[in-house]
């Protein structure tokens, strides 16, 4: 019976150049085939038979859909135990049986790749470098079950991978399903489902994003009526991903597939002005875009559009599986509002600061209690945690801006570093640390310290006071 | 992030910047008169200020440290003095408070008797510096950083400390302050372990993780002090690779064993790891002029330092100590440490502290890049599970270390070809012959298998993987 892997015409992402190709495609295509493909444990050192029969016989067994809050580890691995975690829940709701994208759909799009241009991408994604390996092990508790058996291929599938690349020959991908077949290792309908499942729920959190984008999403190669009722309003991108965070959980409708990839292929032809507009509440994007020239590098913007996409995609993938959460999710994409208010009320808060600090000297002279009865000894105190605390904010402030300037001009350096933190969202990622995440972070810390007595009371909210100026 | 944020950080900079003058001016103006005020001194070089910091002051100095790197820092508590002030800690590591399976734990414990102070204000000194060179973008500290868990004590005997600190006038006692509240000496403390090791030595018995069965023995022994089930209980918990026990009162890098094996007051004992520690040893020495110095004379005028050898020296040829920390921790852990003593005068005039930094700040550092030397990996069983407390023998060095709960381990090597074995209970042992450099560590892993997978299923599996190698033509 044939597998629905090859089904012509559908497209999970727009079918770009090859120049396009070149700087993103592979890092998608291998993203999302490693996710894929890891979950047939394509390695020789598993009892692969074993487990996918136990598999089988624990179906039942219902993964957390949510990940803990402490393990907000990325690889494709968790990535795609999440996803299969996400599938079992949802399998057991019973929703089916309509026609679905093929994740191998992808990988159509790996044909034009030119892969041998761009490997660098792949290192950033080979698992085995970098923390994703320990991260993996870090997390006993959700994802290593069935006999204890953890879904850990990183080896054979960078390898696999890697073939296919040399090869564009998504082929492969399609060999080792049918060879798993017909070893009996996977039943058939558990190849259907597994890979529908897993086409089903990326479709649905692409097609959300893009319906906040395209304003005509009538190529009606799908015959999946839901999508339209589910179109939400035009609003901004930031409520749009705070919306499709929400209310991705509760979405039981059948996926769209491809009304969603049409469309962003049709966009990467033709981009409105619309789109680019709504970037605007994308800074980095927004200034990126803006430098370059329209008429001589339209492919590099839309490639840059194509870029962002993706990250959003991948962004709020990350919050459904409940890697970050929502409030996470939004402020990595977009910077805290604050900033706005902050260019024009500098003067305020100055004004603001001084008062804060006069209060406090003056709490301090008339603080009769102070043990130690040294009076200058807490302002000293307050004068080195401000020093200290202005040192740690110059710091960050400088991380940050240096970073802009580098990425300006090259759109791989950009997308690069770009995904590179979503991958390895760990929660002390110095370059993603803005103000408003320190502060609630050093209020959390000075809590736990009075309680355990390495600060006062008084020093904690002295602390406190001073980042919530800020 | 945003051009329009930086800008806004640029100029709230400023404005913070404004308030630290004034506040500062207005601490400067009413600085002076206040009775029984300890006036502070401005910082004298980079937010370091030389000078002794009793316990409020360490804990400042700990806390700013943590404030200017929040990112990369973390303060926590081991437990309590006798007195109840806590012995803190300044963890350094770009996951604080997370062991990251395959990242290595490094300690720095000074002030263990409360009168050999140089150690404790090194310490803080360090702590500030470290994170100063990473906040500077030192690509030397921020490797360091991001690869290693780095905690450092300044003191494990602050009671101790404010007692010899109280003395009158500048020169300190030799004793007073030494102890612990409760007059116990810390570093003969510890359960001897080295006892137990020369008698297993001759009748046959471990000489490694002595403790495993002990647990219960040290939190019912009430000889104990505080201080040193504190200190027990951090060895159990984290999994310490390499350590430095920073003392005063001579000037030399001290490696083990401690104590004598017959008893003797001096006596070279070896230690199984010899090599390892005196190269460690010597990474420490080597980097401090003084110490280092093979013309230099000896502290005192009739101090024995015949067994000195390019400022390092074995423990027990120098002088017997039992039931000391170093010791303690090599044959009760994986941990590996040495005792430097850092200073002729045990509580110098505060003046010459920016000297002893002077001295010993590329030591410190040189010594904590140290655990990455050897042999370091996983040990895993076939599924890809770690195994946790296998055993890794090294052929040729009667001493075992153990894989941490990740099942990951690392064995500091001197240069040299190894042969390294892995093994745990109910897998077959696997043996690997590794060649190793002086730095950095070469990874090897072990893969073990359980005796209980069958030989069918392994061979289904190969036919399996042959028939996938075919068809993706590997």
């Amino acid at each position: 019976q044939k597998l629905q892997l090859r089904e012509p015409g559908a497209k999970l992402f727009p079918k770009p150049s090859v120049e396009e190709w070149v700087s993103f495609g592979p890092a998608l295509g291998l993203w999302y085939w490693c996710s894929t493909a890891a979950q047939f444990r394509l390695s020789p050192n598993r009892q692969a038979a074993k487990i996918a029969e136990a598999e089988a016989d624990k179906i039942k067994k219902t993964y957390p859909p949510e990940n803990k809050p402490g393990e907000s580890n990325y690889s494709f691995v968790d990535n795609l135990n999440l996803l299969k975690a996400i599938t079992e829940k949802e399998k057991n709701k019973k929703e089916r049986q309509s026609v679905k994208i093929s994740p191998n759909d992808n990988k159509l799009n790996v044909e034009d790749v030119d892969s041998t241009k761009n490997r660098r991408l792949i290192d950033d994604y080979d698992s085995t470098k970098s923390g994703l390996d320990r991260k993996f092990q870090d997390d006993p508790d959700g994802l290593h079950q069935l006999d204890g058996t953890p879904l850990t291929a990183e080896d054979i599938v960078q390898k696999i991978a890697t073939r296919i690349y040399e090869e564009n020959d998504r082929g492969v991908f399609d060999r080792i399903v049918s060879k798993l077949l017909n070893l009996g290792l996977i039943t058939e309908s558990q190849a259907h489902t597994l890979e529908d499942e897993v086409a089903e729920v990326l479709q649905k959190l692409i097609s959300k994003e893009a319906n906040n984008y395209e304003e005509e999403l009538n190529k009606p190669t799908s015959k999946t009526e839901s999508q339209t009722g589910k179109i939400p309003e035009k609003v901004t991108p930031m409520a749009a991903i705070q919306n499709a965070f929400t209310n991705g959980e509760n979405d039981e409708t059948v996926s769209n597939t491809l009304t969603l990839t049409n469309g962003l292929e049709r966009r990467t032809k033709t981009y409105s002005e619309d789109n680019f507009e709504e970037l605007q509440y994308f800074p980095n994007f927004y200034a990126l875009l803006k430098s370059i020239d329209s008429e001589k590098e339209a492919k590099e913007k839309e490639t840059l559009i194509t870029i962002m996409k993706t990250l959003i995609d991948f962004v709020k993938m990350m919050v459904k599986y409940g890697t970050i959460s929502p409030e996470e999710g939004v402020s990595y994409l977009v910077p805290s509002e604050k900033s706005h208010e902050e260019t024009d009320s500098t003067k305020e808060e100055a004004a603001k600061m001084e008062k804060e600090y006069g209060t406090l000297k003056d709490s301090t002279k008339d603080d009769d209690s102070n043990p130690r009865g040294k009076t200058d000894e807490p302002k000293g105190k307050t004068e080195a945690y401000l020093e200290a605390i202005r040192k740690n904010i110059d710091w960050l402030k400088k991380h940050n801006i240096k970073e802009n300037k580098e990425g300006q001009r090259n759109h791989k350096e950009v997308m690069v570093s770009l995904f590179t933190p979503c991958i390895q969202f760990k929660q002390h990622e110095n370059q993603d640390y803005d103000l408003s995440k320190m502060r609630d972070f050093i209020n959390q810390q000075a809590d736990a310290y009075v309680e355990k007595g390495i600060l006062d009371k008084e020093e904690a909210d002295a602390i406190k006071r001073i980042y919530s100026s800020l | 992030m945003a051009r329009r944020g930086g800008c806004a950080l640029l100029a709230l900079c400023g404005s913070l910047a404004a308030c630290a003058w004034l506040l500062g001016a207005e601490a400067r103006g009413a600085g002076g008169p206040a009775a029984g005020a300890r006036r502070r001194r401005r910082p004298q070089e980079d937010g370091i200020s030389f000078e002794y910091h009793r316990y409020p002051e360490l804990r400042e100095a700990l806390v700013s440290v943590w404030l200017q790197c929040a990112a990369v820092s973390r303060i926590y508590t081991v437990g309590r003095s006798f007195e109840g002030r806590e012995l803190l800690v300044l963890e350094l590591s770009d996951s604080p408070g997370v062991h990251e399976p395959g990242e290595p734990e490094f300690k720095y414990i000074g002030n263990m008797h409360g009168n050999e102070a140089v150690g404790r204000e090194l310490l803080i000194f360090l702590a500030q510096y470290l994170c100063n060179e990473y906040q500077k973008g030192n690509e030397t500290i921020v490797q360091l950083i991001h690869n290693t868990r780095i905690h450092i004590m300044p003191s494990l005997n602050p009671d101790g400390f404010e007692k010899a600190a109280s003395q009158l006038g500048e020169l300190k006692d030799w004793f007073v302050g030494r102890s612990n509240a409760q007059g116990i000496d810390l570093n003969r403390n510890f359960p001897d372990l080295d006892r137990i090791v020369y008698v297993n030595e001759k009748e046959g018995g471990p000489n490694n993780h002595l403790l495993k069965n002990l647990k219960k023995i040290v939190d019912q022994n009430t000889k104990l002090a505080p201080e040193t089930k504190a200190v027990i209980h951090w060895i159990m918990d984290i999994p310490f690779v390499l350590s430095a026990n920073l003392h005063g009162g001579d000037l030399v890098a001290n490696y083990p064993y401690d104590e004598t094996r017959s008893g003797s007051a001096h006596e070279y004992s070896f230690c199984p790891d010899d090599d390892i520690f005196q190269s460690l040893a010597r990474a420490y020495s080597s980097f401090n002029p003084p110490m280092s110095d093979p013309d230099r004379p000896p502290c005192r005028k009739n101090d024995d330092d015949s067994s000195f050898v390019e400022g390092t020296t074995n423990g027990a040829a120098w002088y017997s100590v039992p039931g000391g920390m170093q010791d303690f921790n090599y044959l009760s852990s994986n941990c590996f440490e040495i005792t430097v003593e850092l200073s002729c005068e045990k509580f110098p005039p505060e003046e010459t502290l920016k000297n002893y930094w002077e001295d010993n700040k590329n030591s410190l550092i040189s010594y904590i890049h140290q655990i990455h030397r050897g042999v370091k990996g996983f040990v895993r069983d076939l599924q890809g599970n770690p195994i946790a407390n296998a055993t890794i023998s090294v052929e040729g060095i009667d001493h075992d270390v153990t894989s941490a709960k990740d099942g990951d381990y690392w064995r500091l090597l001197v240069p040299g070809n190894y042969k390294l074995t892995a093994s745990a209970p109910g897998y077959l042992a696997i043996a690997k012959k590794v060649a190793v450099p002086y730095s950095p560590a070469v990874r090897v892993d072990f893969e073990l298998e359980s005796f209980s997978e069958r030989k069918e299923e392994k061979e289904e599996l190969m036919e399996w993987w042959k028939m996938m190698s075919e068809t993706l033509n590997f």
